[in-house]
């Protein structure tokens, strides 16, 4: 099976993404980052300063959840959103010479998707000296809206199945 | 602190101690309950080499109990004050560096009402034939226990003078720091745990005042003492108390943050058990002091919360036409459940933060409240709903792009 619609519909359309990380202490951290999804890969990419916490977090311990939501203050029913959980991997630094092609070819990627979606707001800013590419391989998903559920598993080679829904 | 010259911050007390070998090398605790010992073991040498009635020892013994009690007390002064870190308003910086400066000023007037007390109080005992120094040591007592009552005398009326001395400053302070902070832009404020620690400060001499009581027995034949002790005891617990409450009133968080926190209708909140993170947005009001967030009995954050309280909360403001505009808070800390045990304590708290929650979601409220929901979802509060208070340990804050830390 595929990821459900209504998912992909928040994935693909909506702006800000909510990642919560946790050091070794459980001591959780939450920060609102810019993100896109990859249809193909069936992940979530996200830019970030590898000085940040949520960087020394992942490196502490790679199990992260992104929260991608629309909110209404009116009326909860119609309150939408998708969770996922699942471990971030960080693309390594190093000079751009150095690095693997295929980390390359992600940075150009991720780049250039990321200008695509966020064409109005980064105007063309380059890349940070200190930014790193995180990527999140979701490994479950639930979708919310109001106060129906539904939720996702997808294992290693990306194949997808219903946990529940109600 | 210019010149590189650090201010000392020290009494007169403090700084003989802290020069007399074996306290100066020990931790204040220690240090007191040292001089405490010290004092109790001179006392009933010289009761017992002068045979002193049992009661003249039981006085003596109350008089040191008091002064170290006080000693206790009033010395966190001095440590707490010396770690302060300076608020981030110039005006409250300002005024806290006046306030410490009389406070611990170098010609020492924390001394002068302590002398006020001691002078009088000596003349009045020993030239007007008054019946005390006879009700502790009996007839004739030797010099060498005058000598001693007098140290323990002016131990006491030290410290008596000490309290009269912050509590007074303490009012003062609270009452500007109050004031000032009702002109506060941006990111200015006093950050929490220093206005907490002042808090205790005064709570403290709420506690010293209360101390003071002790002394009724050693002064009960004399009545217009009884009556001094008493107005000693109403003033300084009066003052401190007013002066704890005014700091309870000063905001912890600055405007800017706290409008952000008070205009906002969602939050997120995460919580981590075994390293396996989880986000959930919540509905939450903030009334001024404190924040707290609703979740329902079944969700999957309330069991993990119970698990590990420690949760990062984030409330943000978000407009992609300008995203110079964003704003957003993070709160790190550990969270307070409400339970069945807390309705009969902290009843009217819960019963307030459900109105908020009412005029804050009334649509919320309302659609909650059918029955056609799922039980989970029904705003019987209580019940269904359970009532989280976040405690904050650190504040990040991010303006624009740009992130700042705000001490807590």
């Amino acid at each position: 099976m595929k990821i459900p619609d209504e998912m992909l519909n928040i994935l693909y359309g909506n702006y800000f993404g909510y990642v919560c990380t946790s050091d070794r202490f459980d001591m959780p951290h939450l920060t609102p980052v810019f993100f896109v999804y990859d249809g193909q890969s069936q992940k979530i990419f996200f830019i970030t300063n590898e000085k940040s916490k949520k960087v020394k977090n992942i490196l502490e311990n790679p199990n992260v959840s992104i929260t991608i939501d629309i909110r209404d203050p009116v009326n909860p029913f119609n309150n939408e959103g998708v969770m996922a959980q699942g471990t971030a991997s960080i693309t390594e630094k190093g000079p751009i010479y150095f690095l693997p092609e295929e980390t390359l070819q992600l940075y150009r990627d991720i780049y250039l998707e990321f200008k695509g979606k966020y064409q109005a707001v980064i105007e063309n800013k380059p890349m940070g000296e200190n930014d790193v590419i995180v990527q999140i391989n979701i490994e479950k998903m639930v979708y919310w809206k109001g106060p129906h559920f539904k939720s996702v598993k997808i294992d290693k080679e990306g194949k997808v199945t219903m946990v529940k829904s109600k | 602190m210019h010149d590189g010259e650090k201010k000392e911050m020290k009494w007169i007390y403090e700084i003989i101690v802290g020069k007399i070998p074996p306290f100066s090398l020990l931790s204040y605790q220690y240090s007191i309950l040292l001089q405490l010992l010290f004092l109790l073991v001179l006392g009933i040498i010289l009761g017992l080499v002068f045979h002193l009635k049992t009661i003249s020892l039981a006085y003596g013994s109350l008089g040191i109990l008091v002064a170290v009690l006080w000693s206790m007390l009033i010395l966190q002064q001095g440590p707490t004050l010396r770690k302060f870190r300076a608020p981030l308003s110039k005006d409250e910086n300002e005024l806290l560096e006046r306030y410490k400066g009389i406070l611990f000023h170098k010609n020492h007037y924390e001394a002068i009402p302590g002398v006020a007390i001691f002078v009088p109080f000596m003349l009045y005992l020993f030239y007007d034939g008054s019946g005390l120094l006879k009700n502790w040591l009996g007839e004739n007592p030797n010099i060498l226990l005058l000598f001693f009552v007098g140290l323990l005398i002016w131990d006491i009326c030290y410290r008596m003078g000490l309290g009269i001395w912050t509590s007074i400053l303490a009012l003062w302070r609270s009452l500007e720091l109050k004031k000032l902070a009702e002109k506060r832009t941006e990111l200015e404020h006093t950050p929490y745990t220093e206005l907490r620690a002042l808090r205790k400060l005064d709570i403290n001499n709420v506690f010293f005042g209360l101390i003071s009581l002790l002394l009724l027995p050693l002064l009960k034949s004399d009545p217009p003492f009884v009556v001094m002790v008493f107005a000693f005891m109403t003033f300084i617990t009066f003052t401190s108390f007013v002066s704890a409450y005014l700091i309870s009133k000063v905001p912890w968080l600055p405007p800017d943050i706290y409008n952000l926190v008070k205009e906002s209708s969602f939050a997120y909140v995460g919580t981590s058990l075994k390293g396996v993170t989880h986000i959930t947005p919540v509905v939450y009001v903030f009334d001024g002091q404190r924040i707290f967030f609703n979740t329902s009995k079944e969700a999957k954050k309330l069991k993990v919360m119970r698990k590990n309280n420690k949760v990062a909360f984030l409330i943000d403001k978000r407009d992609m036409s300008n995203i110079y505009e964003n704003k957003a808070v993070l709160f790190t800390g550990n969270v307070k459940i409400y339970g069945v045990l807390d309705i009969p304590l902290r009843l009217i708290q819960m019963l307030r933060t459900l109105r908020l929650f009412i005029t804050k979601y009334p649509e919320y409220t309302r659609k909650y409240s059918t029955s056609e929901l799922p039980k989970a979802w029904q705003l019987t509060p209580i019940i269904a709903r359970i009532l989280v208070e976040v405690k904050p340990a650190r504040i990040i804050y991010w303006r624009g792009a740009k992130q700042i830390s705000v001490p807590v």
